[in-house]
């Protein structure tokens, strides 16, 4: 049944732990990680945001500095056609002289030549063997004729490589001639390439017809046609992501496009998405091991003071049962006392006449003494008994009274060991009558304290006449009587060891209760031990009781140096 | 002192009646009454050597009926019956002017030697008071008649 509670409040408190932790994480942890989730994500929106708005920007800012570039490079051809006339261009060394000029800070052209209307090459400077070739039936010689200035898109050409040209028309004198140069294909693709983001990242141009013009990194080779081309010319920079696949392995890329307006070229700027947000990435996963690790510590400090918490409230509670459980047993005394002090006053009437009809019938029987002999032994043998039955239900009434007493205490200065010699002194001559020693151990630098002695002397000798009687079976044994400070040195210790029969466990919390006693009918009135308790608990004091049948049993009477203030100051 | 003149006052009449009995055999003069009212009207009626008085009585009870016998100015000393329960009323007892007092039940030589104690004293106090009035007699002879009045 104890065992059945026990497991039981082991439970509750268990279920009180949980409901406490699980509160607590419901009211820290969930705002905690609902508040830092939210934000990280939308920072991190934020965050790619920007940074693709960055990207754009660069895109845009890029596809300017091609365009001037090219740009550049025809004004420049515009600029040498207009100034020199064909007669000083055809010049070997003057042409030559140009090439170097404008190659001087950046390798920007890699020939340069003049074609006439015929498209035979007047005049040739560059790495090719070119000199003799005649232009006319090119895609690019008639574009040049027809539009005046013309920048051609990637080919092979009679060079059999990849490349793009400029070229201008003049018109000196009647005589049509055309001034060409072919741009470094390198140069260009270092130029187009400057923007490239990261490992991933490449930057590539197609024509309006979707063919490489310049070498992309990844997939394609110039002058291949791109997949998934639209064609679509427009004015706007475009952005979407893309999903591309290396040996299996899904990437997802952002394409920025945008359209370079002389000639009509698309700049492709393709970056992988993870290389460009990876330091969003970074102080995403910063704030989340930073906020998981808060979680963690705050479940751990939980964790803890929740523990802490449960084991105060058990010690509490504890304290509270076993406060309930004195509460009990004073209040179980003092009704008890209450009923049983009425019932003695009412019995002590009736005892009184029974007392004074014997004291009649004795009277009686002395002046008129009965003739027949059988009849007046029996007579005076009846009267006896009658006498001897109720002085022991006085002495009942008397131990029920004094339970319930009301008298005033004396409270006095009591040095407990010459006390409890004299009680020593006093029940010496018994006991040595029935063999039993004495042994006091008493602590000679004990203070005094303040008591009733007349109510102590009532409790000890009450508690070494139950340790003679405890010695009734042996016929021998020991008491041992001994005192000394209290750990905390706020009153006095008091024992009375026996080496007598014990006390059964099923009986040990009971020993208190008024009317129990395991002596023989008419040898105690099992009000001695409960007398004992309610003055021990009057004058502040506690009784605490350790027995083994069969070993002895040994009584801890603890006092404080002073009684509880009302009994101090109503006596 | 054979023959003195006893009030027994007590509620339980078989007691009262009792006692009375077990006193008159023992050649005592004795009254018995069995409330507090009767213990007045029979003072102020006879003269009594001692009043057996229960303290626990309904109505007038013992103390109040102590009281009362105080007021009378009587010579008559009161010995009081209590239960175990009354030491402390039987300590404000004696306080107001009872002689003693015994716990119920009593055993009758006990009563019988408080009896003879509170008879003793009171006819000590009455021959102290009458040596007094005499003193004061032979002091003065006119004064005679108030004091023996």
């Amino acid at each position: 049944m104890d065992q059945n509670l026990e497991s039981k409040k082991k439970t509750q408190y268990s279920r009180l732990f949980r409901r406490f932790i699980f509160l607590t994480m419901i009211c820290s942890l969930v705002p905690l990680l609902f508040a830092g989730w939210a934000i990280n994500i939308h920072y991190s929106e934020f965050a790619k945001e920007r940074i693709i708005k960055t990207l754009q920007t660069r895109v845009d800012y890029h596809r300017k500095i091609i365009e001037l570039f090219l740009k550049e490079n025809r004004t420049r051809l515009d600029f040498i056609a207009r100034t020199y006339s064909i007669a000083t261009l055809t010049k070997d060394e003057h042409l030559k002289h140009i090439l170097n000029s404008i190659n001087r800070d950046f390798w920007t052209l890699t020939d340069i030549g003049i074609i006439g209307e015929n498209g035979d090459h007047i005049a040739y400077v560059g790495p090719y063997d070119l000199i003799d070739k005649n232009y006319s039936k090119t895609f690019w010689f008639k574009e040049v004729m027809e539009k005046g200035i013309y920048t051609s898109d990637m080919f092979m050409g009679f060079r059999k490589e990849p490349h793009f040209i400029m070229a201008v028309i003049k018109n000196e004198n009647g005589q049509r001639w055309i001034l060409r140069a072919t741009v470094n294909t390198d140069s260009f693709r270092s130029l187009v390439e400057n923007v490239r983001i990261g490992k991933t990242g490449e930057v590539y141009i197609l024509n309006s017809k979707g063919i490489y013009q310049t070498r992309p990194v990844s997939s394609g080779k110039i002058l291949t046609a791109a997949s998934g081309f639209e064609g679509e010319i427009h004015d706007s920079l475009k952005f979407r992501y893309l999903d591309t696949f290396d040996k299996d392995v899904k990437i997802k890329k952002i394409v920025c496009e945008t359209w370079l307006k002389d000639p009509r070229w698309l700049l492709v700027v393709r970056v992988g998405e993870k290389e460009l947000f990876e330091d969003v990435r970074h102080a995403n996963r910063a704030t989340l091991v930073s906020l998981h690790l808060s979680a963690l510590i705050i479940f751990i400090v939980t964790v803890l003071i929740t523990s802490h918490m449960v084991s105060v409230i058990k010690k509490r509670d504890r304290e509270v049962e076993r406060m309930n459980n004195q509460l009990m047993q004073t209040g179980k005394l003092a009704s008890i006392g209450e009923l049983s002090a009425g019932v003695a006053h009412e019995i002590n009437n009736p005892l009184a006449i029974i007392m004074t009809e014997y004291q009649l019938l004795l009277d009686t029987e002395k002046r008129t003494p009965i003739t027949d002999k059988t009849f007046g032994e029996q007579f005076a043998g009846s009267l006896n008994q009658i006498d001897i039955q109720v002085r022991r239900c006085t002495h009942i009434t008397k131990n029920l009274m004094k339970f319930a007493r009301r008298t005033k205490s004396v409270i006095e200065t009591v040095n407990v060991n010459v006390f409890l010699r004299e009680v020593i002194d006093l029940m010496g001559r018994e006991a040595k009558s029935d063999g039993i020693k004495f042994i006091s151990l008493l602590d000679d630098n004990l203070p005094s304290i303040l008591t009733d002695p007349s109510q102590l002397q009532q409790v000890f000798l009450n508690f070494i006449n139950n340790a003679i009687d405890a010695h009734e079976d042996k016929g021998f044994g020991t008491i041992i009587l001994s005192t000394c400070l209290t750990k905390d040195t706020t009153g006095i210790v008091i024992t009375v060891e026996d080496t007598g029969s014990g006390i059964k466990n099923e009986d040990i919390g009971k020993i208190f209760d008024p009317f129990f006693t395991t002596k023989a009918p008419g040898r105690g009135t099992g009000l001695g031990l409960s007398i004992c308790y309610s003055i021990v608990k009057q004058l502040g004091g506690n009784i605490h009781v350790e027995s083994e049948i069969g070993k002895g049993t040994l009584f801890t009477l603890t006092f404080p140096f002073k009684p509880p203030e009302d009994l101090l100051k109503h006596g | 002192m054979i023959g003195a003149k006893i009030l027994i006052v007590d509620d339980e009449e078989i007691f009262a009646d009792n006692m009375a009995r077990l006193l008159q055999i023992r050649n005592y003069k004795v009254t018995a009454v069995y409330n507090g009212e009767s213990a007045i009207k029979a003072l102020e009626k006879d003269n009594f050597d001692v009043v057996v008085l229960d303290l626990k009585m309904p109505g007038m009870n013992g103390i109040a009926t102590l009281k009362e016998i105080k007021n009378l100015g009587l010579f008559t000393e009161t010995l009081l019956l209590t239960g175990h329960g009354s030491v402390d009323a039987a300590v404000e007892a004696i306080r107001l002017g009872a002689y003693d007092f015994l716990n119920k039940p009593c055993d009758i030589d006990d009563l019988i030697e408080k009896i003879e104690g509170a008879g003793r004293k009171k006819d000590d106090a009455w021959k102290k008071d009458m040596e007094e009035k005499l003193k004061r007699v032979i002091e003065s002879p006119s004064d005679a008649f108030k004091l023996f009045d």
